[in-house]
């Protein structure tokens, strides 16, 4: 006998783990279980996966609104295998979403959760709730745009609760408004509330399965029964592979979005939730004003009723589908609903401006940030920063203003740059600042497009608007090419009272060289 | 009962297989996971710290000979934000274009040293080391030299590697 061997003989003598993995691996199984059963097994590991990957991230996580952003850009971009750490927790996140949904379309395809499996039925349901209150309290927490706008959603939806909606909606923020309170409280309540609900419903969800026993085949097979090890836990580990393989593959392939950081006064945002929310989100649209609580409270809680109500509800003994049309009508239907809801939710999505485009403003701004009179201050060794380094934690309004009129910020610190800048080169370096937060490099400009970018960065941005930056005071130039073309656009832009006695813009041709006036008429022409 | 135990023989072979096949694929989920978070979590440890030059006076600025105080505002990246931090050292031009630096951190137990030009000597505060002008030890616990950090003069200026 080796050393291993009566070393396992002492423990076991001591505890008796012998008997408890026995008692795990053991258990018989009916013939004739297949494939359909390891459903149950994938979402255990994909749980497990969440469960550890959710621990590495919070170690590198801040719940807090000024750097949670910057935290999660941190994993996402300079902590080495962190953008894989994230990914798989991101998409496992779907992953779960879909595996629990088959895992109860197979329970109910097969009838198990008839009579004695009641209870072993609703904690599984009470686990669909708690996974989808992961989902929800999960994507606040990189606190970026979509994070910000589609927890206002949620909470404005827990608003239309009847009686005690702004209660609710109250505690769900933790104060009047959403913020810094809002991140905490759903933080805490993902990372230890849900998991501890998680644990203990799991556990009893498994101990209630292996009191009863599976289910089993619909129609007896005949054939005997063989134990759980290695028989059925082989096809558990095979599904398990394949699918933590096709998990690995989407952490690895594709970037986990990151939208701009949250900015509670851009109002141009429409949010949208992930997609398993999607359907829910669709069918607040065709109940507005006072039917909302009909989208938001009743069908949804119709619904969580039935389910957990489902074994009571079709108490029959048959547990072949042809048995129980009335079961199999109503999850076609509900499947059917949610299905072309969610597609009409897609459909009707807006096109989001991706997070990595640079905008004419923002290009502008990196050119004035590159001044000799920011650098006097902001470079290596100076009093601040070199500007690439710096992260700006202020409004884009105090940024604007400590470009272009310091003495507001800080009287008698720091003169106004010679010179001077225009409001519109403040919105510029503001913009570029916004956009290196973000993280995302800036494409190279240069020759006459570099001309055109830095004229509308002095002077067009005051009046007029590209991509949804500058000000809406003259006309939108961002498809300003579609009506005019260079030619014209280059005399409007000299002297437009040549064109239009009435017209309000001023005149360019003193301010602007031949060259700067070509290029940006080149330029907006180009725009169509 | 052990797995295994009261089952035909022929079936052991295939009892064998599958368990060795479990063994292989949860074994190789397993290593996966340890290798990406076990990396994610330790990898920040062995992060080699980067290094700037950083400008600290002008040359004429310095006193022949002696340590001269300079303290630099050093950015350095702290996790996902920055620190600015404040660091004082000692520059001693030794020769026409050659400055030596000394971190002023004692080196027995991080109490910062200060310039006695009585004694002419690198006092620390805490337990009375002293180190002379190039740095060494001449009384006191410490147990090396102050540390030297990398200078270079550019035209006027004086670097130093932080």
């Amino acid at each position: 006998m080796g050393p291993l061997r009566s070393f396992a003989d002492w423990l076991d003598s001591r505890t008796g783990f012998r008997a408890g993995r026995s008692h795990l691996l053991d258990e018989q199984l009916p013939a004739g279980i297949g494939w359909w059963f390891v459903t149950g097994s994938i979402l255990l590991l994909l749980l497990g996966v969440q469960l550890i990957t959710g621990v590495v991230l919070a170690m590198y996580y801040v719940p807090s609104p000024e750097h949670a952003y910057d935290s999660v850009r941190f994993i996402a971009d300079r902590l080495p295998l962190g953008r894989i750490v994230r990914g798989l927790h991101f998409f496992g996140a779907s992953f779960i979403v879909i595996a629990a949904v088959i895992h109860m379309l197979r329970v109910v395809l097969f009838g198990s959760y008839k009579q004695p499996r009641e209870v072993t039925w609703m904690t599984g349901v009470v686990l669909l709730l708690v996974i989808l209150g992961f989902a929800l309290t999960g994507y606040l927490l990189p606190w970026d745009q979509k994070a910000y706008w589609a927890t206002t959603v949620t909470i404005n939806i827990a608003r239309s609760t009847p009686v005690f909606g702004e209660q609710v909606a109250g505690v769900m923020r933790g104060g009047a408004d959403l913020g810094a309170l809002t991140l905490l409280r759903w933080y805490a309540a993902h990372v230890f509330l849900l998991p501890a609900a998680l644990i203990g419903f799991v556990v009893a969800h498994i101990y209630l399965m292996r009191r009863h026993g599976i289910s089993g085949p619909i129609v007896e097979v005949p054939g005997e029964a063989r134990p759980f090890y290695p028989y059925h836990a082989a096809k558990d580990t095979i599904a398990m592979a394949i699918v933590f393989a096709l998990l690995l593959t989407f952490a690895v392939s594709f970037r986990v979005p990151l939208d701009s950081i949250a900015d509670p006064s851009d109002a141009t945002y429409v949010p949208r939730p992930e997609w398993y929310f999607l359907s829910l989100f669709q069918l607040l649209k065709y109940f507005p004003g006072p039917l909302e609580p009909v989208a938001t409270i009743v069908i949804p809680g119709l619904v969580v009723g039935g389910l957990l109500l489902l074994p009571f509800l079709d108490r029959g003994a048959g547990r072949h589908p042809r048995q129980r049309r009335l079961v199999a009508a109503a999850f076609v239907l509900l499947g059917t609903g949610v299905v072309t809801l969610t597609y009409l939710g897609f459909k009707d999505s807006p096109t989001h401006a991706d997070p990595s485009h640079w905008g004419v403003l923002a290009l502008a701004g990196r050119e004035f940030a590159q001044d000799q009179r920011c650098q006097t201050c902001h470079r290596i060794g100076g009093t601040a920063n070199p500007i690439a380094d710096t992260r700006v934690k202020r409004d884009i309004e105090w940024l604007r203003l400590h470009v272009t009129d310091p003495e507001i910020i800080a009287p008698g610190t720091r003169k106004p740059p010679p010179g001077g800048m225009t409001q519109s080169q403040g919105r510029a370096v503001a913009s570029y600042m916004h956009k290196i937060r973000g993280g995302t490099m800036a494409p190279p400009i240069d020759g006459e497009h570099k001309t055109a970018i830095l004229v509308y960065g002095r002077f067009c941005g005051n009046c007029h608007m590209i991509d949804g930056e500058g000000v809406k005071q003259g006309p939108d130039l961002t498809r300003a090419g579609e009506k005019r073309d260079a030619k014209w656009l280059r005399e409007w832009i000299s002297d437009p009272a040549a064109i239009d006695d009435l017209a309000d813009m001023p005149a360019f041709n003193d301010r602007l060289t031949d060259e700067e006036l070509t290029a940006i008429a080149n330029y907006l022409a180009a725009r169509k | 009962m052990c797995p295994g135990e009261s089952v035909p023989t022929a079936d052991r072979g295939r009892r064998r297989f599958l368990s060795g096949t479990i063994a292989v694929i949860q074994g190789a989920i397993g290593a996966t996971l340890a290798f990406l978070l076990g990396g994610a979590v330790v990898s920040p440890a062995f992060g080699r710290k980067r290094s700037t030059w950083w400008p600290a006076a002008a040359l004429d600025d310095l006193p022949d000979n002696e340590p001269t105080p300079i303290a630099i505002r050093v950015t350095r990246e702290d996790g996902y934000s920055q620190v600015v931090e404040r660091q004082v050292v000692f520059l001693v031009k030794t020769g026409a274009t050659d400055v030596t630096a000394l971190s002023s951190t004692c080196t027995h137990l991080g109490c910062r040293v200060s310039w006695n030009a009585d004694q002419q000597a690198l006092k620390c505060p805490c337990h009375g080391g002293v180190f002379d002008r190039t740095g060494a030890v001449k009384a006191g616990p410490p147990p090396k030299p102050l540390a030297r950090l990398a200078t270079r003069v550019d035209g006027e200026q004086v670097l130093i590697e932080l």
